[in-house]
């Protein structure tokens, strides 16, 4: 099992690496890349998202798209002075608050309804977030308030004023560096979260649940609380899409990006909150270049990858050579120490 | 009166076409334990494939003799080539199955193109039913669709065959033991399965516009109505089919089709919470 493995000195090495790369990335990119990295790291933090829920808390959910629709609809109906009631209120930071909340409401609720009594378990919980997407999407589609199957448009920027009027986010640079800072913010609670006595119950409940119940643990409680918490992350970056992509529609509800986040972690490695942020952000740039030449044939492709990475990488891709490149330096570095003790 | 009759004949209809589907995937995990993700696009082939048959000058019922056989040797390859691989990894399954059903809707955007195809249905005559007008096609599927979920209790229940699938459900490590090929048999299964469900995307091609992504419309249902009902024995799915497909096209004609879609959903939540084991008890889901 991949998610047993314990936590690599030398894989977290190379991420600190990267993050630190990344960084200084923008430097050599121009702006339409510049962009184009924001709004990947944007699924980025959709992907940690999948992976705390789905790799540490073992919870396949199929329907993640619906909290980053949740979020990015809640982030546009109030920056685009749609709240029912207060047409006045524009205010960004009050809709990054609902975006974060009403997802966690959402699965806070849905998980009493999953998880309570003898609970839904594994591939069941699968099915039921997968019949929620469809059905989330279908409902977006049809309901007028929310501009049915065109969707929303002219979503502004994040606004810094208190009720907009304030300083405009739109500057590649700006975006760039803001959503690599939320990313690695989320990155670092989670990660936090995961090493906390509190990440290693969700850790023995999804190893074997049966007996971390047995030794007090509520299991239920558990596996709601980190549901929520995964889904108020994947509210956040769909309201931080919205705000870039200044359009929202019901695709981004529904169960085509939960297929997408889906593949995404399993390329990249659901078992490491990084491999999971770098697999989204790998693919989205491939995808880029890739499927103008190959069109449809590129899905096709990434489709028999995905199933591929399934049977043969169960750590995804990216984890696999993390573990690798990870195992390799902590062998150096216990050969140094041997070598000089 | 009218009205309230076609409406139960339309019911009586969708369930027909639920429990048909319902039942390759029941099958599918009650021997092998794969809940398979790409049962839908199995549906969505079996529209293709008659659709293919028509545009080639062949008759309808050729296409509907076709459709189960195509989909079913495509069963039979997946099974050879991926499934067998990742039996007993319950969650690897999932995910490999859903992988196969974005290639297979990509390869059928490939061939086909991304848009809507239809069909025509081939008989056009209605039939006057206690006074209310009714098209006899939809009659024909009703009849196709109890036939064969008649045979397939046959087979599961009366036949050596069936009971060998029995056995192997109840316990596999046991069955093989006693001599039975579990091998043979998980191909036949998934093979039949998948047949079942290409069938079932013939016969109600002409009611319905063929795309790429149709699968998905068809594999929520019939998973809820596993849900909803159980996995305790295969009379659970009837009455599971019979739940959700009821409660959707009531409900869809009452109200909306996608208020239906709502109230279904949540109908399953609900009986999630309150019968963990599905209405008819039985087997806990994802044990």
């Amino acid at each position: 099992m991949i998610g047993r493995l314990p936590a690599l000195k030398g894989a977290d090495m190379l991420a600190a690496a990267a993050w630190i790369a990344l960084a200084f990335l923008p430097l050599g990119l121009n702006d339409w890349l510049r962009g184009d990295l924001a709004t990947y790291f944007t699924y980025g933090i959709f992907a940690m998202s999948l992976a705390f829920v789905w790799g540490h808390c073992g919870l396949l959910c199929l329907g993640q798209g619906v909290f980053f629709g949740l979020g990015a609809y809640a982030m546009s109906v109030t920056t685009l002075g749609m709240l029912p009631g207060a047409p006045a209120l524009i205010s960004s930071w009050l809709g990054l608050v609902f975006a974060v909340v009403l997802p966690a409401v959402a699965a806070q609720l849905l998980g009493r309804f999953f998880f309570g009594g003898r609970g839904l378990h594994g591939a069941f919980f699968g099915i039921v977030t997968l019949a929620l997407a469809f059905i989330a999407e279908r409902a977006a589609i049809n309901w007028d308030y929310l501009g049915g199957l065109n969707g929303l448009m002219n979503i502004p920027p994040i606004n810094l004023g208190v009720n907009g009027g304030g300083f405009e986010i739109w500057d590649t640079t700006a975006l760039y560096y803001l959503h690599l800072a939320v990313a690695f913010a989320v990155f670092a609670v989670l990660t936090w979260l995961l090493r906390s006595p509190y990440g290693t119950a969700l850790a023995a409940i999804r190893d074997d649940e049966e007996r971390t119940r047995s030794f007090g643990y509520d299991a239920a409680q558990y596996k709601t609380t980190a549901f929520s918490i995964g889904a108020a992350v994947a509210g956040l970056s769909g309201a931080l899409f919205v705000a870039q992509f200044g359009f929202a529609s019901p695709p981004l509800i529904g169960f085509k990006l939960s297929a997408e986040v889906l593949i995404w972690v399993a390329l990249g490695g659901r078992g490491m909150l990084f491999a999971a942020f770098t697999g989204a952000i790998l693919v989205r740039t491939l995808e880029g270049y890739l499927s103008e030449t190959f069109g449809q044939y590129w899905l096709l492709a990434l489709g028999l990858l995905f199933v591929l990475a399934v049977i043969v990488f169960p750590r995804g891709l990216i984890g696999e050579f993390l573990h690798r490149a990870g195992g390799w330096i902590d062998r150096q570095r216990r050969q140094t120490v041997r070598a000089g003790g | 009166m009218d009205a309230a009759l076609t409406l139960a004949l339309d019911a009586a209809n969708y369930i027909l076409i639920l429990i048909l589907i319902g039942l390759g995937l029941a099958v599918i995990f009650g021997l092998m334990n794969v809940i398979n993700m790409a049962h839908g696009e199995f549906v969505m082939l079996g529209a293709y494939t008659l659709l293919t048959v028509k545009m080639a000058g062949g008759g309808f019922w050729l296409g509907i003799i076709a459709a189960p056989l195509v989909v079913g040797v495509v069963g039979l390859v997946i099974e050879e080539i991926v499934l067998r691989r990742i039996y007993g990894r319950v969650i690897d399954a999932i995910l490999a199955t859903w992988g196969l059903s974005i290639g297979l809707q990509q390869a059928v955007v490939l061939i086909f193109g991304p848009g809507s195809h239809s069909v025509s249905a081939p008989i056009d005559a209605t039939v006057s039913i206690l006074g209310a007008p009714y098209p006899v096609f939809r009659l024909v599927i009703m009849a196709i669709a109890v036939i064969v979920i008649v045979a397939t209790f046959w087979v599961f229940l009366r036949t050596r065959i069936g009971l060998a699938a029995r056995g192997v459900i109840a316990n596999r490590a046991m069955a093989s033991c006693l001599g039975i090929n579990t091998r043979k048999l998980d191909r036949l299964t998934f093979s039949l399965g998948a047949a079942l469900a290409g069938l079932a995307g013939a016969v109600v091609a002409p009611l319905i516009s063929i795309d790429p992504l149709m699968g998905i419309g068809f594999l929520v249902p019939a998973f809820l109505a596993i849900i909803v009902g159980g996995l305790g024995s295969l009379s659970s799915l009837i009455v599971g089919g019979s739940l959700v497909g009821g409660t959707d096209t009531v409900a869809a004609n009452l109200l909306s089709p996608v208020w239906a879609q709502v109230i279904v959903f949540a109908m399953a939540i609900l009986v999630i919470r309150l019968f963990p084991r599905g209405v008819m008890g039985g087997r806990e889901l994802g044990r």
